[in-house]
């Protein structure tokens, strides 16, 4: 039996839904439930911790042949909290209103499982190219699904998104406010959760 | 090269790339950084007194002179943080020359305030630090004989910001008072 080599577009693609981190293995759910109260704080979020998921995958890749596996993790860590500090300085210095929304959430990237995760299962063993595509593709399925998130989250409990007013007056007014608090997180993840396991059912 | 002296060689070299390249993004990023934390303590100071243009430190973090256009005094701000349920309550006070409250600023969740939500967090609503504004002498909680309503369920946060309003006082008389 041979195996098809996957192709590499497969890298870039797969992880934003079929196999997105948080919804199909159900890792990196703290930043996801936390920092979804508004469409424009998940962006943010999730800008950060695609910065640091790509360039540790690269960077990663690059060291590989160099780091005996006995001692990757330390290094891994080295080199993925370098990557939070300088992302935490630079919101320090020119978004100082994101930065104090995101608050610990930006420090606590460092211990992000999907970053830990790819720099483990992926680029550990792959090449740099490669790893760059596996990186994207991890941050774009991210991305999109705190930015739906927050959307939807914002939607409910404010009656904007990104600030913009969607909704009429008399809904404003009485909106579902429960949707921002962290019951709201919970509720609307595992509707997504649902959701997607339906797609795949279908199609399988 | 054997495999564990490359073992700690190699440690030493990532910590060594990492040390250096974080240092040279904190230099290019502190400059900004402190212009950024000064920004932020400028426009909490002029949202307590709004008669000033400029602000001169004399205590740090605590004691403001607000100065108008020619440089003259327009009145102060202190800062203090007594102790409430959960720690420390920042409030901005800003008095004007004859020493009457003209703002107050209970410091939001977002800037460091830790009291519970839904009850000593409370003090950060504006008519909890209306109350204060036009008074001249010091202020103390109904139940401890003054004038200012507490926040039900949150007497130790209501006191904490009451007795920081009346440290606010006592520095007016030791700076400003003729």
């Amino acid at each position: 039996m041979t195996t098809k080599k996957p192709s590499r577009l497969s890298y870039l693609l797969k992880p934003i839904v079929r196999e997105n981190a948080v919804l199909i293995l159900m890792i990196g759910l703290c930043p996801t439930l936390a920092t979804t109260t508004s469409a424009r704080d998940a962006l943010g979020m999730s800008a950060a911790a695609s910065f640091v998921l790509i360039f540790s995958n690269v960077v990663i890749s690059l060291v590989r042949k160099f780091v005996q596996p006995s001692i990757r993790i330390p290094i891994f860590i080295i080199i993925i909290s370098t990557f939070v500090t300088i992302i935490d300085y630079a919101l320090q210095a020119y978004q100082p209103s994101l930065y104090r929304v995101l608050g610990v959430f930006v420090p606590l990237i460092v211990v992000n499982c999907i970053i830990l995760g790819r720099a483990e299962a992926f680029a550990y063993g792959h090449g740099v190219f490669d790893s760059f595509l596996d990186g994207l593709g991890n941050s774009l399925g991210f991305t999109l699904l705190l930015v739906v998130m927050g959307s939807v989250r914002e939607f409910f409990a404010v009656g904007t998104i990104f600030g913009k007013v969607v909704t009429p007056a008399w809904y404003r007014s009485a909106p579902m406010l429960f949707m921002i608090f962290p019951p709201g997180a919970f509720f609307l993840i595992g509707i997504l959760k649902a959701l997607v396991a339906k797609f795949k059912l279908d199609k399988a | 090269m054997n495999s564990k002296t490359w073992m700690v060689v190699s440690l030493l070299i990532t910590c060594l790339a990492a040390g250096f390249a974080l240092s040279e993004v904190y230099a290019v990023t502190k400059p900004k950084i402190e212009q950024q934390k000064v920004d932020a303590t400028n426009s909490a100071l002029s949202q307590v007194l709004v008669t000033a243009q400029s602000f001169k430190e004399i205590e740090k973090d605590s004691l403001w002179y607000g100065l108008d256009q020619s440089g003259a005094k327009t009145g102060i701000v202190t800062r203090s943080g007594l102790r409430g349920y959960g720690g420390p309550v920042p409030v901005l006070v800003g008095l004007d020359l004859t020493g009457r409250i003209v703002g107050l600023k209970v410091a939001s969740a977002a800037e460091g305030m830790k009291e519970t939500p839904g009850l000593g967090l409370k003090a950060t609503e504006d008519w909890f630090a209306r109350q204060f504004v036009g008074l001249d002498s010091a202020t103390a909680l109904k139940k401890e004989g003054g004038t200012i309503d507490a926040i039900s369920g949150a007497t130790i946060t209501s006191r904490a910001v009451a007795r920081g309003v009346a440290q606010a006082i006592r520095k007016y008389s030791e700076h400003l008072k003729p």
